[in-house]
């Protein structure tokens, strides 16, 4: 009996250690965030839990073929995918363990993240960080370029380090439309000139929304330089009436629509459809690469072109971020870092693997590299990376986004 | 049971009792599911509708979001237009069936390949047909190609509206070609075991046509058309999809308003898509009752089988 009471003893106080274990590796950890040489030697032989959008079976052979398998080759980090429907359900998850001050080990390493989500992470403190700027490749990255430095209106001050972008772009067909008109205001002169011949998905469609937001740069004439002016804090008198005069241009603009704006697509796809069966001239998608893949599809004829306004379009980018408690810090730096390297960048644009557009900037590149971005096969109607960088805005905070949302159904679809 | 018309004997009391219960018993696992995931879901709606958010306390409970959509202009454009909707569908796909089933009584009561090709719409789900009619009635749908290319009209641009039109022709016409299978199915199953002697005895007495259709035919299956019609009605008064992709963006049917405002990225407006959808169960559920009713009269009159 006494026996037995010894060995239930030192059970429970080996318990008690391998309880109290995370706590003083915890303690280790839990100091500044590390320079990039401590990163890499503390990160061999971690593993990290990247949890990500799961949906796409060409986004998850990416991570877990390639960038698995460089992974463990290069740093001996082993890459564990962890697909989640909805990256907001792992951010209620931190915000609650934050509630309960579990400040050390959890299970998230990485998360693939942007814009509304990411203001409640560095809103909530839930990230680790600034890192992104302790990482040797974000060095070409254009940390200037606004599309890059906020997310979605909110600053990114190294909380979280770009991983690709995606980018509007108007589509058209050269045999139809030789001349495409080049500027917004041309473009709205263009639909006045020849009703009937254009049409955008309803709001609150994603793409729909996009270009209500496009308009309203142009409406605000904010476009040249001062798109500032909607990021971050915005004076909301300027806002309501920026947002009045995009209604009244949306409005006026109805009337020349595809059947006199009294119905609208309620999806990109049937935009697409319309397009190409030739009741419509011209579409638009929020990626770069969608017409050269609708033409590989057999859905566009060969002739179909795409083009960014001069005064550029709606950009975003999407990033990862590390949880303020996650277990492998290090070895998630790491990652972040190689996400960026030139050659997993190239591998990610390749049509065939993923085709998502690269977050880093060619003029940044070395010239080796420039040259292989520059060749890359990117289909017919897709504009190089070049060009389409120099053409980019900012989203603005989701806040306005979703003001204009509501007001285009108030004040354009419904004529209040 | 009070309403127990006794041409059969009545079993005894604790028979019947005892059927009962293991009845009950028989059915409690499945009953069970039921309530809990069916019910469940019903009552946590109901409490988002009524203003409950799970990080507040009970609290802030109230009518306000069914308020809000009563008090919306749109809501009674939007009822208007889903009450048009499923009862033109209704009333047609009703009136097509009548004669068809006994156009098929006529000649092909017993015919297998009839039964069996009425049944193929019957598996076909809504979105397919609804998008089949985009591909052949829109504006460069199919058929206006064809009509274009064999100059019945001029150009595929004069093609009449037929989708997403202000008249929900496209909607109606998914409805009423999925629905009349299902009422002439119906129809033919009381009108097989209806008989003809009823209809002889009437030709005998000299009864027309007609009189032996109003006076015998329809009193038999009145009380089938009228349930089928029921269920056809809550069904397409329930309905999102076809709507949705075939109505026009403004004004919307009930469900296709509470789906968007369900969906909205303003979290806020779900409590109101909730509080539609409510709505619209509300609807659905009471024609449902009515029909069950008078499902029940007809039997109670011994009309049907």
């Amino acid at each position: 009996m006494k026996k037995k009471v010894a060995v239930l003893s030192r059970c429970i106080f080996l318990l008690l250690i391998l309880l109290a274990l995370p706590v003083f590796t915890g303690a280790v950890t839990k100091k500044e965030v590390l320079t990039w040489d401590e990163a890499v030697k503390a990160a061999r032989g971690q593993t990290v839990d990247w949890y990500m959008w799961g949906g796409s079976p060409a986004v998850n052979q990416y991570v877990n073929g390639y960038l698995a398998t460089e992974l463990k080759k290069e740093y001996g980090i082993t890459l564990r995918q962890v697909p989640v429907k909805d990256i907001a359900e792992v951010v209620g998850k931190l915000v609650v363990e934050k509630q309960a001050g579990k400040d050390s080990s959890g299970s998230v390493d990485l998360m693939w993240i942007n814009g509304e989500n990411f203001r409640t992470c560095k809103e909530h403190k839930l990230l680790h960080g600034p890192f992104a700027d302790k990482l040797p490749n974000q060095q070409y990255v254009d940390w200037s370029n606004l599309t890059v430095k906020n997310d979605f209106g909110t600053p990114v001050d190294g909380m979280e380090s770009p991983w690709g972008s995606a980018q509007v772009v108007m589509i058209y067909d050269s045999a139809r439309t030789p001349q495409p008109p080049r500027s917004v205001s041309a473009f709205i002169e263009w639909i006045k000139t020849n009703p009937g011949r254009f049409t955008y998905p309803a709001p609150p469609d994603f793409t729909g929304s996009v270009f209500v937001r496009q308009i309203f740069y142009h409406a605000t004439g904010s476009v040249d330089g001062s798109v500032n002016t909607w990021q971050g804090d915005y004076p909301e008198p300027e806002f309501k009436k920026a947002a009045d005069a995009t209604y009244a241009i949306l409005g006026e603009l109805k009337q020349s629509l595809w059947r006199n704006g009294e119905t609208y697509p309620e999806s990109p796809v049937r935009m697409n459809t319309l397009f190409a069966d030739g009741e419509i001239d011209f579409s638009f998608s929020y990626h770069q690469g969608e017409a050269s893949r609708n033409i590989l599809d057999g859905i566009f004829p060969e002739t179909v072109r795409t083009f960014v306004f001069d005064e550029g379009t709606i950009t975003n980018t999407h990033f990862v971020a590390i949880p303020y408690n996650a277990k492998d810090k290090a070895a998630a730096m790491v990652v972040a870092n190689f996400l960026l390297s030139p050659e997993a960048q190239l591998k990610k644009a390749m049509p065939d693997v993923w085709g998502d557009f690269s977050a880093l900037s060619p003029a940044k590149l070395p010239a080796p590299w420039q040259e292989k971005f520059k060749t890359l096969p990117r289909g017919t109607a897709t504009l190089g990376d070049a060009e389409l960088q120099a053409h980019q805005l900012p989203e603005p905070p989701s806040k306005i986004l979703v003001e204009l949302e509501k007001g285009w159904v108030e004040h354009v679809l419904k004529n209040r | 049971m009070t309403g127990y018309k006794s041409s059969v004997p009545p079993p005894g009391g604790t028979g019947r009792k005892t059927s009962s219960w293991r009845l009950l018993f028989l059915l409690g696992p499945a009953l069970c599911i039921i309530i809990l995931l069916f019910g469940g879901g019903l009552v946590l709606g109901l409490l988002q509708a009524l203003g409950h958010l799970p990080s507040q306390n009970l609290a802030a409970i109230g009518l306000q979001h069914f308020i809000n959509v009563l008090q919306d202009p749109d809501f009674g454009k939007s009822l208007l237009l889903t009450l048009y909707i499923s009862s033109t569908s209704t009333l047609i796909a009703a009136a097509v069936s009548v004669v068809l089933a006994l156009v098929l009584m006529r000649w092909a009561a017993d015919s297998r390949t009839i039964s069996f090709l009425l049944q193929i719409p019957l598996t076909v789900p809504h979105l397919v047909i609804a998008v089949s009619v985009i591909l052949l009635l829109s504006p460069a749908g199919l058929f206006s190609r064809l009509f274009s290319t064999l100059s019945i009209i001029p150009a595929s641009s004069t093609f009449p509206l037929l989708v997403n039109d202000s008249w929900g022709i496209g909607i109606l016409t998914v409805y009423i070609w999925k629905e009349i299978p299902f009422i002439t199915f119906m129809l033919l199953s009381v009108l097989k075991n209806m008989g003809t002697e009823l209809l002889e005895a009437g030709s005998t007495l000299n009864a027309s046509k007609f009189q032996r259709f109003s006076c015998i035919t329809l009193p038999i299956i009145a009380p089938s058309l009228g349930s089928a019609c029921l269920i056809v009605f809550a069904f397409t008064f329930g309905a999102f999809e076809v709507p949705y992709l075939l109505g026009r963006t403004y004004p919307l049917v009930l469900p296709v308003w509470a789906y968007k405002n369900y969906s909205d990225i303003d979290l806020l407006a779900r409590p109101e898509g909730i509080a539609i959808g409510l709505i619209i169960a509300v609807i659905v559920t009471l024609s449902i009752i009515f029909s069950q009713l008078m499902l029940h009269f007809g039997r109670r009159r011994g009309l049907t089988i």
